[in-house]
């Protein structure tokens, strides 16, 4: 059994723990445990993606038992590619907090830790319950990050997003404990072999628990019309926690993509028949909100809507290259939106009063630097070539070509795009065009540009790259529609000899 | 050779902003250095050869990052490559000292290298690519000077234009990829009869044919390009003669061999480029700005290019790549002496601008000569692609009617571009003097004239001898563009009298005679501009959009409860869609009986939930029955066999309604009373039938045999969890991973809290809290906190046989303590106790945690359990299990994070008086 | 009239007077429907074990026991979870409102002290 899978969890959870204990009487070292503990975190991420890749599930049994008593985590191409991603964002955000955001309240070192333990939990958990739980933990941390520094339009924002999610989470208990009293088991892999078993009386019973889970997942990928949350309360989070928040929404995603692959079947059941119009209906939105949005940030928040309307779209035509391609997308979309969430902050302090305000302000100090970073992420954000959300697009409408839905996907596609450009370039000629008055504005600080420059250069990267990064995705996704191999591996495992009971 | 326009974009884009000479000397050479790699690939293009290079790129069918030079692609790469050197040279010179000149020539070379990129791509993906590039370029450029308002417009308007034919092109593309089986140009262009019969042909051609319309501003999508004019002029000569513009017609010329021919593609091409042809060479006449006239010059001239492309015949192709040529030489040499006329006048009207003639002979000499080929005077470039376009107007051969109209829209448009050349010449070096310059015109620098005079030489000698000057590279190109065998055609000025030079002659005198018509007659300069439709609809339609988006999003935005409802009501209509989809329901199993005491107690619960809705206005009567209804909940618990439950759902019930008071001194005693029924009623519903759908499902899956897996915890608990009350041992060892993340959320929570509520003080209490505590609370208090810690640790040891274990009696602790609190108030009870609850919370996390990385130890995954059993006075047999370090991680965790959240909202201010003590 | 239609029905009760309290536009009766809504899940996730009165899960001794002699003990650990997890959530959401109400002046959900909530 190899001890590395439980390190993306456990590594955070000390870590945190330890950030608990000294956080407020030693602030400098806090930031050195967090910003070791995430370096550690990206490179355990980046050994379990060569881990993976050799395209084995491995699987951890804890405590020892036997398969599906106990609870499992799996390690497959998708799960790996979620934590390298995590990592990668973690590390981005968490340098741009150094800046002075980790001190305006208190913890934020232990809460992002246990964030990253969260997300590390729901990205390898095999269990339906445990992943509940690793939802429960990451969105606890988030509430903690989103409530960092406090105002009234962040608390505001907060009870919104604690009440939504809670209310996802009765749900989700009701859906998961639903299955059990149905098929007797929460273990995912061992859930899929029982549900497939099940007697045509209870059918309907378990596609019910299915579309609660849907609805669960939903929310937090902000699917319409449970969308409406997330502009706002991203806008509302502080620039390094919206940027982290990029990858929450994709857990949602994550789950979509896992359980209703893995335990419903791929394009099978209830929820199945949903993804692709709701994803489609969530994209016309996003694009609509976009346009309509009054400042960068409330834009970012949309493109993140956008994204995951595209994403449930590819996930609705159930097809491995569709998955594939999706998949593809999702890595390129996490990065810029982080980068985004990012660069609005910088650029919003540079208009001092003005803010990243949509309307005429004061020039920038920088505009060379912040422009042409705004410039690449919004070419990507954008979909425009020369950046991944072209190849992602690109590889998403041409699987679909070979479905009947193509016409919908491309009209929906395209013409959001087209909004999403205008939203873009009306966007850009406001901030660093029409100008009034002279530069306000101090220096861009490292610790503020640089993160953004290294994620925009990693979504570049995935084009460069595009072959072997598209291949890591469709191999992912191939993984992901073909279960077999991960209902045997996770069922299929030993525990490892113990001696008997004294 | 791709790849220097971008390194060098690069270069002169770090060059500090002042180095002008720079910049201009490092663009410069790189136009030129790329230009003699191109052209040292001459020999075995010329030779037949089309030259390729590749390397493996995106995993679709022949989608590689892969170039290919051909005729077509040389012939256009020249034109890129030479004209960008002259307008390097020439924008030197035109540049105000104020610009930022680095980043004007690195934006144009970036443009340069995607305009390179299209016409070398080998394969359609690759070409969307650069293509959208170009869009994203010529955005920077127009919006050069970003302090004028109608640059930022102009620049977006046709971002948004040529953007939706770049969206439309990408699907276009891949729909043709899929029809011919591969993306790569080679394949593509092979495929014709496979394409043509596939249904994906038609959607195919359209979107193809809206990118190339869009970005060669084919009408109705004319109307960026004239607003394009707000760029600096060396962009406009170099985007709106030889490239950006020039990109569409490219693409059609590209993809003729394998689109071209069928009935759909004559009907749109051919119809497109006549209509814009005529509207755009009409408009062209009543404009009174010089770049504006040559703006809709350019955009008819691209009209005549798409039509001759549309005709479907060889000779008509033929003829348009010649006047792909002719188009850019003289429309550059144009836009470049227009520019040097703004530059030396200070003004682009022509009304004020006339008689240069006397000011700048040479100039004007030139511009009269360019002009001259534009509208296709004899000896110049211009006549000869005019007479072969008239001459294929006159067989068109499809159908009568046509075959009549044709012509006459030929010669039509023909008289029209005499017009507004004679317009450009008359109007602007003749007629009399010059009215109210800002300055007084005189010749450039000599340099800055230089490239238009290469230019105009170029258009004098492909007039003079054709045959010889461009001869094999327009052999060449064509032949690329039809894929096959040349036609017969020659290149001479003198055909004999024939029709096409009747129709010259007579388009020749209609458009003098309309223009000195228009001038005497209808006074053209007293009239105002014609009023453009496309603007006003673009905008009116991005405004309709921005409003319409603006609505609906504020509509749907924002409130929590409308985004509770939909959540709900996504949830219940997607459960009952489901369940009615997949049918299946409740198989009425014998449930057992209840019994009148079971149903008396129900119904108290019941009654506590109805008074708790009732009274929930006054809140803090509301926590009574609230926590009555905890009360039953817990006796159902126990009643049904799960005292661990019982216990903890009290222990959670008694904190969370202390919690609850305690928040209330800080919020308001009641809520106010809703205004109107609707809302309330509507709630209701949605909440009676969420509640009975929940109800329905609980029922249909309790009245079914179980078929859980829950035997194996029965079965293992004692022999290998070492525990005898299982609940617990499932808690600690079984599913130990889902604790460890449950006091995770915990002690998240706490810290979340203290966070939120450090150094926060707000106002008095909002209610005042009453009385002051007897005697006796204190001296129980004070006598509770031992026996509660003793029953607490009671608890601990026995958990894991019988109920109790660490989270139940770290409840208990806290409890104890917190019943001092309340006695004593919390300076008190903290000065004494001091807890440290980070420490608790960081301490427990890590000791549960450390327990887990013991197993590895000894070579067991994460969390495994290893234990004995010792038998305990008084307590009985107690495990000595790894679990029970875990446990009391969970205990520790539990005990700082409540009294860390209690404290917190405690401490904000006494809600009972502290004692002096 | 089955013990487990009663069940079911507290259960319902319980859900629909919570989701009808979540749906009230003010903080604190926010909190309390959540705090309703949770019992109604937790008894749901229970129900999930079926029901068996008098027969606690604890191996004392003699043969194991088996889900035919004493009660699922699955379920019970799961209720266990969740009860602690919406604990630790009902106190953060109480600081939230309270500390929401003290920056914003008004304990209306959504800030706006118009009394009637939004969506409507």
């Amino acid at each position: 059994m190899n001890h590395w899978l439980i390190a993306p969890i456990v590594l955070p959870l000390l870590a945190g723990a330890v950030l608990t204990l000294v956080e407020g009487r030693a602030p400098r070292l806090a930031r050195w445990v967090s910003l070791l503990a995430t370096l550690g975190f990206l490179a355990v991420a980046a050994r379990l993606v060569g881990l993976a890749a050799s395209g084995e599930v491995s699987v951890y049994l804890l405590g020892n038992w036997q398969p599906p008593f106990g609870i499992v985590l799996a390690l497959d191409r998708l799960s790996a590619l979620m934590l390298l991603l995590t990592g990668a964002v973690a590390l981005a955000a968490l340098i741009h907090a150094l800046g002075g955001w980790d001190r305006r309240g208190a913890h934020f070192h232990a809460l992002f830790q246990y964030q990253l333990m969260g997300l590390a939990g729901a990205f390898l958990t095999a269990d339906l319950f445990n992943l509940f739980v690793f939802f429960e933990v990451l969105l606890a941390a988030s509430y903690g990050l989103l409530l960092h520094g406090a105002g009234p339009e962040r608390l505001r924002a907060s009870f919104h997003y604690v009440v939504l999610n809670l209310t996802a989470s009765a749900l989700f208990l009701i859906g998961v404990s639903l299955l059990y009293g149905l098929a007797g088991t929460l273990n995912l892999a061992d859930l899929a072999v029982k549900l497939a078993r099940l007697p045509a009386g209870d059918a309907g019973l378990a596609q019910v628990a299915g579309v609660l889970l849907l609805v669960v997942f939903g929310l937090k990928a902000a699917i319409l019309p449970l969308h409406l949350w997330l502009p706002g309360t991203y806008a509302a989070a502080p620039a390094p926690v919206a940027a982290l928040f990029a990858i929450m929404t994709k857990v949602g995603i994550y789950a979509i993509a896992r359980v209703f692959t893995l335990v419903f079947g791929a394009g099978e059941g209830a929820a199945a028949q949903v993804l692709l119009p709701a994803g489609l209906a969530t994209l016309a939105a996003a694009s609509l909100g976009a346009l309509a949005a009054g400042s960068l940030r409330v834009l970012a928040g949309w493109l993140v809507v956008a994204s995951a309307g595209t994403l449930l779209a590819a996930l609705g035509l159930a097809g491995a290259a569709s998955l594939g391609a999706a998949l593809y997308y999702l890595i390129h979309s996490t990065l810029i939106a982080a980068a985004l969430f990012l660069l609005a902050e910088a650029i919003g302090r540079q208009r001092g009063a003005a803010g990243d305000a949509l309307a005429p302000g004061p020039a920038l100090a920088r505009p060379a630097l912040l422009g042409a970073l705004f410039f690449a992420a919004a070419a990507a954000a954008g979909g425009l070539p020369p950046l991944a959300g072209f190849v992602g697009k690109l590889a998403i409408l041409d699987s679909a070509l070979g479905t009947p839905a193509w016409p919908w996907l491309f009209g929906v596609v395209l013409v959001s795009g087209l909004l999403v450009l205008v939203a873009l370039s009306r966007a850009g000629s406001l901030l660093f065009w029409k100008s009034e008055g002279s530069a306000s504005g101090a220096a861009v600080p490292a610790g503020e540009w640089l993160p953004v420059a290294a994620l925009l250069a990693a979504g570049f990267a995935t084009v460069l790259f595009a072959g072997p990064v598209l291949g890591y995705a469709r191999a992912a996704a191939g993984q992901l529609v073909e279960r077999g191999g991960y209902v045997e591996s996770v069922l299929g495992a030993r525990p490892v000899e113990r001696e008997p009971a004294r | 050779m791709l790849a220097l326009p971008f390194l060098g974009s690069l270069g002169v884009a770090a060059l500090p902003r002042g180095a002008r000479a720079a910049a201009a000397w490092l663009a410069g050479a790189v136009a030129l250095a790329a230009a003699a790699i191109l052209l040292a690939h001459a020999p075995d293009v010329f030779a037949g050869g089309v030259g390729r290079w590749a390397l493996p790129w995106l995993p679709l069918p022949g989608a590689d990052f892969g170039l290919r030079l051909d005729g077509l692609a040389f012939l256009f790469a020249l034109l890129v490559l030479g004209i960008g050197a002259l307008v390097v040279l020439y924008a030197a010179y035109y540049l105000d000292p104020a610009d930022p000149a680095p980043r004007f020539y690195a934006f144009l070379l970036a443009f340069m290298g995607a305009m390179l990129g299209v016409v070398l791509a080998d394969n359609l993906i690759l070409l969307v690519v650069f293509w959208e590039l170009t869009s994203l370029a010529s955005f920077l450029l127009i919006g050069y000077w970003k302090d004028r308002a109608e640059a930022r417009q102009g620049a977006r308007m046709a971002l948004a234009v040529t953007g939706l034919g770049g969206l439309a092109l990408l699907g276009g593309v891949l729909l043709l990829g899929q029809a011919a089986g591969s993306f790569k140009l080679d394949v593509v262009l092979a495929a014709r009869e496979a394409v043509q019969a596939s249904p994906l042909y038609l959607p195919a051609l359209l979107l193809i044919l809206l990118g190339a319309f869009t970005k060669s501003a084919q009408f109705p999508f004319h109307f960026w390009l004239p607003h394009a004019m707000a760029a600096p002029t060396p962009v406009s000569a170099y985007l709106h003669s030889a490239t950006m513009v020039k990109a569409g017609v490219f693409l059609l010329a590209r993809l003729y061999p394998v689109l071209a021919g069928s009935e759909a593609w004559f009907i749109a091409v051919s119809a497109t480029g006549v209509l814009t042809l005529l509207i755009a060479a009409f408009l062209a006449v009543f404009q009174h700005d010089l770049k504006g006239l040559l703006a809709y010059s350019t955009i008819s001239h691209l009209g005549l290019i798409t039509l001759l492309f549309g005709l479907n015949t060889p000779l008509a192709a033929v003829a348009a790549t010649f006047h792909i040529l002719n188009h850019a030489t003289f429309k550059a040499s144009l836009f470049m002496a227009a520019g040097i006329i703004d530059h030396e006048c200070g003004t682009r009207d022509m009304r004020r601008i006339n008689g240069l003639w006397k000011y700048m002979p040479w100039t004007s000499a030139l511009g009269i000569a360019a002009a001259a080929a534009m509208a296709g005077v004899p000896l110049l470039n211009g006549f000869l692609s005019k007479e072969m376009f008239f001459a294929e107007s006159l067989r068109v051969g499809q159908h009568p009617v046509l075959d009549t109209l044709t012509p006459l829209a030929a010669t039509l448009a023909g008289a029209f571009g005499v017009a507004y050349s004679m317009r450009f010449v008359h109007d602007v070096f003749f007629n009399g003097e010059p009215h109210n310059l800002p300055r007084t015109p005189h010749e450039p620098p000599r340099w800055m004239r230089l490239p238009v005079e290469l230019l105009v030489l170029i258009c004098i000698g492909v007039g003079i001898v054709p045959a010889l000057a461009v001869g094999p590279i327009l052999a060449l190109a064509a032949g690329a563009v039809l894929g096959g065998p040349l036609p017969e055609y020659s290149l001479a000025i003198w055909h004999g009298l024939n029709w096409p030079l009747a129709m010259s002659l007579a388009a020749t005198a209609l458009g003098v005679a309309f223009y000195f018509a228009l001038q005497k007659l209808y006074g053209l300069h007293d009239r105002a501009h014609f009023h453009r439709g496309g603007k006003e609809i673009f905008d009116w339609i991005v405004a309709a959009a921005r409003s319409g988006a603006d609505r609906l999003t504020r509509y749907t935005g924002g409130g929590l409860q409308w985004m509770l409802l939909l959540t709900l009501l996504a949830a219940l209509g997607l459960g009952v869609w489901a369940f009615l989809a997949f049918g299946g329901g409740p198989a009425p199993g014998p449930g057992r009986p209840a019994t009148p005491a079971e149903i008396a107690v129900a119904l108290l619960g019941a009654a506590a939930v109805a008074a708790t809705v009732v009274l929930h206005r006054r809140r803090f009567l509301a926590l009574l029955p609230l926590g009555l209804a905890g009360l039953v909940v817990s006796l159902a618990f126990v009643w049904f066999s799960a005292p661990d439950l019982a216990l903890t759902q009290l222990l959670v019930e008694f904190v969370t309604v202390i919690l609850m008071m305690l928040a209330l001194h800080w919020l308001p005693g009641e809520s106010p009373p809703e205004p109107g029924i609707a809302r309330r009623l509507r709630d209701g519903l949605v909440a009676v039938a969420a509640g009975a759908g929940i109800a329905a499902a609980a029922y249909a899956v309790m009245v079914r045999p179980s078929p859980s897996y829950a035997d194996f915890f029965l079965r293992e608990s004692v022999p290998r969890g070492g525990g005898s009350n299982v609940v617990n041992v499932i808690i600690v060892d079984f599913r130990g991973f889902d604790t460890l993340g449950e006091i995770a959320v915990l002690g998240i929570a706490a810290l979340a809290i203290h966070a939120l509520l450090a150094g926060f003080r707000p106002a008095a209490p909002a209610a005042a809290p009453g009385g002051r505590r007897s005697e006796m609370l204190r001296t129980v208090a004070a006598l509770l906190l031992p026996i509660a810690t003793l029953v607490a640790v009671f608890l601990f040891l026995r958990g894991h046989n019988l109920p109790g274990g660490g989270f139940i009696a770290g409840l208990v602790f806290a409890v104890a303590v917190l019943v001092l609190y309340v006695a004593r108030g919390w300076r008190w009870t903290e000065a004494r106790l001091a807890l440290r609850y980070e420490a608790w919370i960081g301490l427990g996390l890590l000791a549960a945690g450390f327990t887990g990385i013991g197993s590895l130890f000894v070579g067991h995954p994460f969390l495994t359990s290893a234990f004995g059993h010792p038998v305990l006075p008084a307590v009985g047999e107690v495990p000595i299990a790894s679990a029970m370090f875990f446990d009391l991680g969970v205990f520790m965790t539990v005990v700082g994070a409540t009294l860390m959240a209690l404290s917190a909202i405690g401490r904000l201010g006494p809600p009972v008086k502290d004692d002096e003590l | 009239m089955s013990l487990e239609l009663l069940l079911a029905l507290g259960i319902g009760l319980l859900a629909a007077a919570g989701i009808y309290l979540l749906l009230r536009p003010r903080t604190f009766d926010t909190v309390l429907g959540l705090s309703l809504l949770s019992y109604a899940v937790n008894l749901f996730i229970f129900a999930m074990g079926r029901l068996r009165v008098g027969a606690p899960p604890i191996a004392a001794g003699g043969a194991p026991p088996t889900l035919a002699t004493v009660a699922d003990p699955l379920p019970q650990a799961l209720v266990l979870t969740a009860i602690v997890i919406s604990f630790g959530m009902t106190a953060l959401l109480l600081v939230i409102a309270l500390r929401g109400r003290h920056e914003s002046g008004t304990d209306q959900v959504d800030g706006r002290d118009d009394g009637r909530g939004s969506g409507a």
